[in-house]
């Protein structure tokens, strides 16, 4: 089996050996002489502004935490859907309906949050 | 041709013992936090390795609930640290320390 | 499983539907009252008197809910879990009544709706967790549990102390859940099953790898430890029970904790059980339960009761207390036995009444003078003689002296003790009792021996507290004189089904 990988192995040698490669021989021949300028922060030409490890807004996680929330409920919508066809064929619209009964209360509580204020950004 | 049982396993058994080490010694409850995940996501490895190896879905079945009981633990941590962010402005957990003997 | 099993198990579980739609209807309320947010309290209290009322049925229900064949299933119905139910639903029944006067919670007057909608997730989370049968349910009910504990740890977040009871109280739980899940996948691995009867059956066969099935064993005791705050896994009890508002602290300290001794019970006693002889349980050689438990009792309730001793706050006391009391019940666990399983449900009877009552007149107390600080309480046992002595008959209560009831919970767990020849166990828990009754009586001592400093405190117990505070204190008395009901009820009731 590990035959088959050969190729791999040999293009991520390769690659490995290509990017120290690089970088040594940069350093090795080129002309080095820095000065502030360059050894200052690099962005895109304009003058840095702060630190690089800036904090981030508090609300950003708001919204992170909520987005978690209402993101992974979908996992059990996925293999409902997959298996839809064979058991409507078996059991009927009722199955549907208990998905439906499951968005109704997850729904209930996008709107818990809507009305508590949880996606106002100020 | 199929990867033995056993990599999973020590591959599990290594991630779920750098959660551990994670939560032992970090001090950002944010990172803490990421540690905490990274068992859960170990167990979850064991469950799927087993599953495919034992031949029975159950194990799958239960990494669904694994997976979101991880999210909404995810978010009730990140709402918690706001909670003390907002009170103590530090999330460092050696100086959240009121509370003591 | 096909969906027609779905719908026939639905009567098997009426109050957790009870329980769920009050939640809802908790939640849409909290949207639409936006002025009279009193008016939860009393939906939240027909929630769980609907739900009670179903729970007495399941008295006599025994079978199998959620399953295709008739020896396994997600849940278990029998009377056992009833009566764990009952418990549950007793003490948060005491807890919404401590709610209407807690100043704490009447302050954060608008997260009322928070409030009961995460009490009533706590309630169904350990409904489940009562009945399960099988790991799914075992992990997804103790989540439910713990998520909705963390957040009502820290519900008035305005103080620090709160905000930070709930980051620990996530940490350690949120680490022990990941440690109990790593447990759960190896106890899949090596059977290839969740259900906990299917386990059993799987775990007979000789060929069980014997270490992995220890580790994973004492990976899933992790969990349980936790939820029941049995020793080397209970650092968060003092902090949560200290950070935490005290109508959750006492939640916390009764029903969680009962939760989590019906998974211990139905963890070892259906898993690993091979046989049962004259109500001695022979357990499967894999897993020496008998020492784990053992030592961790012992463990338990000593470091409980000495860590009590140096405790100047009173919640904080009273969390050690709880750890110590925990030790107590998984010595009657140890045991092993139908005797000690009835002992710890007539402990438990007691327990809540006792532990709920002293909580319910530390509140009552900190509410007025704003402090838990027991120098802070010097003399007031004058202030209100009914609460002075009220608080003296939980304490006395809670130390196990006659005639009180807890004198009766220890009396049946030193029977079972005795009777399964557990001499020096039972030694070490009179001993224990002794060292408890020093830091219950400083209590006492500070309420009735010591002058209060400045000038005297009004103290008056409003009517209604005054019956919520009779209503805890007539049990704790009676059931120390009249006790058969509570026994023969208790015997009746520890019915595990399949064995």
């Amino acid at each position: 089996m590990i035959e088959q990988y050969i190729p791999v192995f040999i293009v991520i040698i390769v690659a490995v050996i290509f990017a120290v490669a690089t970088v040594v021989m940069s350093k090795l021949m080129g002309p080095q002489r820095p000065n502030s300028e360059k050894e200052s922060t690099y962005e895109s030409g304009l003058k840095p502004i702060g630190t690089t490890n800036e904090r981030v807004s508090i609300k950003y996680y708001l919204v992170a935490m909520l987005f978690i929330v209402f993101d992974l409920e979908v996992i059990f919508v996925y293999p409902w859907a997959v298996q839809f066809k064979k058991l409507y064929s078996q059991i009927g619209i009722s199955i549907f309906f208990s998905m439906l009964v499951f968005l109704v209360v997850l729904e209930l509580g996008f709107l818990y949050v809507y009305k508590k204020g949880g996606f106002k950004w100020d | 041709m199929t990867i033995p049982i056993e990599y999973y396993l020590i591959l599990s058994g290594f991630m779920f013992l750098t959660g551990v080490v994670g939560v032992l010694t970090r001090r950002n409850a944010i990172v803490v936090f990421m540690s905490i995940e990274l068992m859960l996501n170990s167990a979850d490895l064991t469950f799927v390795a087993f599953s495919s190896y034992l031949g029975n879905s159950i194990g799958q079945v239960f990494v669904f609930f694994v997976m979101t009981v991880a999210a909404a633990e995810a978010a009730v941590g990140l709402a918690i640290i706001i909670a003390v962010f907002r009170n103590k402005k530090t999330v460092n957990i050696d100086e959240i320390n009121i509370l003591k003997w | 499983m096909e969906l027609k099993y779905l719908f026939n198990s639905l009567p098997y579980i009426k109050p957790e539907l009870i329980l769920a739609a009050s939640l809802v209807i908790i939640v849409v309320a909290d949207l639409i009252i936006t002025k009279k947010k009193e008016l939860l309290h009393y939906i939240a209290l027909a929630g769980i008197i609907a739900a009670g009322y179903f729970v007495l049925e399941q008295f006599s229900m025994n079978a199998f809910a959620f399953s295709s064949s008739g020896n396994k299933g997600m849940l278990t119905v029998d009377s056992m879990g009833a009566f764990f139910k009952g418990l549950v639903l007793t003490a948060s029944f005491f807890v919404f009544l401590f709610s209407f006067s807690s100043n704490e919670i009447n302050e954060s007057r608008s997260k009322l709706g928070e409030y009961y909608a995460l009490l009533f997730g706590m309630i169904l989370g350990m409904f489940f967790m009562i009945s399960a049968s099988d790991l799914i349910l075992v992990y997804v009910s103790m989540e439910l549990v713990s998520l909705s504990s963390y957040v009502l740890a820290g519900i008035t977040k305005q103080s620090l102390r709160n905000s930070e009871a709930s980051l620990k109280y996530l940490i350690y739980g949120a680490v022990s859940s990941g440690i109990m899940l790593f447990g759960i996948s190896l106890i899949f691995g090596i059977t290839g099953s969740t259900n906990l009867y299917e386990i059993n059956y799987i775990l007979r066969s000789p060929e069980t790898n014997r270490v992995i099935l220890l580790l994973a064993g004492l990976l899933v005791f992790t969990g349980i430890g936790y939820k029941i705050s049995a020793a080397p896994f209970h650092f968060w009890t003092p902090d949560v029970y200290e950070g935490a508002p005290i109508t959750i602290t006492a939640f916390l300290s009764v029903a969680s904790k009962s939760a989590g001794f019906v998974l211990l019970i139905r963890f070892i006693k259906v898993a690993f059980i091979q046989n049962s002889l004259n109500g001695y349980w022979q357990l499967l050689p894999a897993v020496d339960w008998k020492t784990i438990l053992l030592v961790l009792s012992i463990l338990t309730m000593t470091l409980g009761n000495f860590a009590a001793l140096w405790q100047d706050n009173l919640k904080r006391m009273l969390a050690y207390s709880s750890i110590a009391h925990a030790g107590y019940m998984l010595a009657a666990m140890a045991v092993l036995s139908n005797q000690g399983l009835i002992a710890i449900l007539i402990y438990f009877a007691i327990y809540l009444f006792m532990n709920l009552g002293a909580f319910f007149v530390v509140m009552l107390i900190s509410n007025k003078i704003g402090s838990e600080e027991i120098d802070n309480f010097d003399g007031l046992g004058y202030a209100s003689p009914f609460l002075g002595v009220s608080f003296a008959i939980f304490l006395v209560s809670l130390t196990g002296l006659p005639p009180t009831a807890g004198f009766i919970g220890k009396l049946y767990i030193f029977i079972a003790l005795v009777d399964a020849k557990m001499f020096l166990l039972s030694v070490i828990m009179v001993l224990n009792s002794v060292v408890s009754l020093y830091y219950y009586m400083r209590v006492l001592k500070h309420l009735f021996l010591r002058k209060a400093e400045g000038a005297p405190i009004e103290l008056k117990v409003s009517f209604p507290n005054a019956v919520v505070l009779l209503m805890l204190v007539i049990p704790v008395l009676v059931l120390g004189l009249y006790f058969t009901p509570l026994v023969e009820f208790a015997k009746n009731s520890i019915s595990v089904l399949g064995f």
